[in-house]
């Protein structure tokens, strides 16, 4: 059945439901009032009786018929808000995941039919772009090696004057840039692909961190940057070890790379309710408003004049965002210009 | 030492087969992993560089096959696929090493190098280059008989290094030996670290005995 037809059946039903009390009403009004006029001829009482009947009948039924409007309206719309609902929730990773239909074959059904349809056409494309991804790193694997190695072989030419060397050594430094991009592409596309399994063991929290500011010390040694650590509670977490230091190795380079000379990077480790909060701020020229929700982005380089003076491979937020993501966790930036740069990540503790 | 190359990849072998060549380095050359068994039955290799993806029997399978006919030869993986778990995976099916492409040809021959020397290793408890001494049960550095301070890091860098004197060594070997490291943070952690022990081994001695080899790595040796 469909809703038109559904609808007028119901609001059929409810008119007739009033109409019937209207005229109940007038009918036992209109016998009394001629019951009355066999006794004696009609008064001004009378007609102000008829108004009275049309206030107290009237004004209820007009009442008793919005608020079966009101229902109407309320049962017809369900149907929308349960699939709006639905698809609020639908992002690039559940695609797969067909929204509930209810099978009574009637507009709203179809319509869940058709969208589910055109899910499963997104999903596909999303996917090809993924397999694109995938494919394209592993293919630039092998020319790569070969430059690499080429390249490579080139240095080790005693015949080579000093000049050549020096260029020679110059392209392979390019090269090994590139690599990283591809390994990082790589390791972006598995993720989206659902293709890295974490290796989830308990992990001290506090000794990676500790580690880390060991290690973002050395690095921020030759710009005269001065690292601190302020709050390091010792903390157990379930996490890929692995995984964990390279996003603390990320954060603290990023920390020391986007800073100015003598500046500063300070880092703290604290529970915070029923989640392990790290932060890493630095002295850094900042980030204007508008880059700041895309800093996560693959390549995102935010003022493109600054984008050739630090060295990297663009990759570094974004697999820091996968990382804290597969932990179940959250990562959040804070920066506006000439203040403080902070990041946060917060991993769930499960007890 | 006689080392068996297993690439398909004609110009990946060649250039590995070069480097390997030059450093002193017998080689043979298969495209395929049939092949590559046949080769292992008739001769006695010091080493095998191992290609995962191959044409028909890959990689992995061949090392299987290898160790179930108790062959024990020292492998070392190279792969393309970089994944997470495949360095576990070769590592469990018997492998000694594993490099994903695209590797450093440096590191790639140290770490054959690496190999090939296992068995003959330094069992001594105090590494000594020169007057350079490391005692790796006090983990007391020495140099000219004057202590030389370390922190926990510099001391596992500088105990990597004596235990590969010598030796070239790659940055991703170190990060890998020293760091625990099995991605490329894309950092320069291993140059700055480097140039601290520098400062700490080399500065007021005489020879210098930290070498950087540019675009390669690094060798710690007493001059010839």
């Amino acid at each position: 059945m469909t809703i038109r037809t559904r609808l007028t059946l119901w609001y059929a039903g409810v008119l007739t439901v009033f109409l019937l009390i209207i005229g109940v009403g007038t009918y036992r009004e209109i016998d009394e009032q001629l019951r009355h006029a066999h006794r004696r001829a009609p008064t001004e009482h009378a007609i102000s009786e008829t108004s009275e009947m049309v206030f107290e009948v009237g004004l209820p039924a007009v009442g008793l018929g919005l608020l079966g409007g009101w229902w109407l309206t309320r049962k017809a719309l369900t149907p929308v808000s349960k699939l709006t609902e639905a698809i609020t929730r639908v992002h690039e990773r559940n695609l797969r995941e067909p929204l509930p239909r209810t099978g009574s074959r009637d507009e709203f059904d179809r319509l869940t039919e058709v969208f589910n349809a055109m899910l499963a056409r997104l999903d596909d494309s999303f996917n090809r772009i993924r397999e694109f991804t995938l494919h394209a790193s592993h293919e630039l694997k092998t020319p790569l090696t070969i430059l690499c190695g080429e390249t490579e072989t080139m240095l080790r030419d005693e015949s080579l004057s000093a000049a050549e060397h020096e260029r020679a050594a110059s392209l392979l430094d390019e090269l090994r840039r590139l690599a990283r991009i591809v390994d990082g592409l790589t390791l972006l596309a598995k993720a989206d692909a659902g293709q890295v399994a974490l290796k989830l063991e308990p992990v001290r929290l506090d000794e990676l961190v500790r580690d880390n500011f060991a290690d973002t010390q050395i690095l921020a040694e030759p710009q005269g940057i001065g690292v601190e650590l302020t709050v390091c509670e010792e903390i157990t977490a379930r996490g890929d070890r692995h995984r964990l230091r390279q996003l603390l190795l990320n954060l603290a380079d990023n920390a020391v790379k986007y800073n100015q000379p003598q500046g500063h990077v300070t880092m703290s480790l604290r529970r915070a309710g029923d989640t392990a909060e790290f932060t890493i701020a630095n002295t850094g020229p900042g980030i204007p408003a508008e880059s700041l929700p895309r800093v996560f982005d693959r390549f995102y380089r935010g003022d493109p004049a600054h984008s050739n003076e630090v060295d990297g491979c663009g990759l570094g937020l974004s697999i820091a965002k996968w990382i804290v993501s597969a932990h179940k966790g959250t990562i959040q930036i804070e920066s506006a210009p000439a203040r403080l740069t902070t990041v946060t990540v917060s991993l769930p503790l499960t007890s | 030492m006689r080392v068996l190359v297993v690439e398909d990849e004609r110009k990946t072998a060649s250039f590995v087969r070069k480097a390997l060549q030059a450093e002193g380095f017998a080689v043979d050359v298969c495209p395929n992993g049939d092949d590559a068994l046949a080769a292992t039955r008739v001769t006695p290799f010091d080493g095998i560089v191992l290609d995962i993806m191959l044409p028909g029997r890959d990689g992995l399978s061949v090392l299987r096959q290898l160790r179930e006919r108790k062959n024990t030869t020292p492998v070392l993986l190279l792969s393309a696929r970089g994944e997470v778990n495949e360095r576990v995976e070769g590592l469990n099916a018997g492998a000694d090493d594993y490099l994903p492409k695209p590797f450093e040809l440096a590191e790639l021959v140290a770490r054959v190098r690496a190999l090939t020397r296992r068995s003959g290793e330094n069992k001594s408890t105090v590494l000594r280059v020169a007057d350079l001494t490391l005692d790796t049960v006090t983990h007391r550095a020495q140099r000219g008989g004057k202590d030389i301070e370390l922190t926990a890091r510099e001391y596992r860098l500088l105990e990597f290094l004596m235990h590969s004197a010598g030796r070239l060594c790659g940055r991703m070997m170190i990060l890998e030996k020293v760091w625990d490291y099995d991605f490329d943070p894309g950092t320069n952690l291993v140059d700055v670290y480097i140039k601290r022990l520098r400062e700490k081994v080399d500065a007021d001695f005489e020879p210098k005995l930290l070498h950087t080899v540019r675009g390669a790595g690094y060798v710690l040796k007493e001059p010839a």
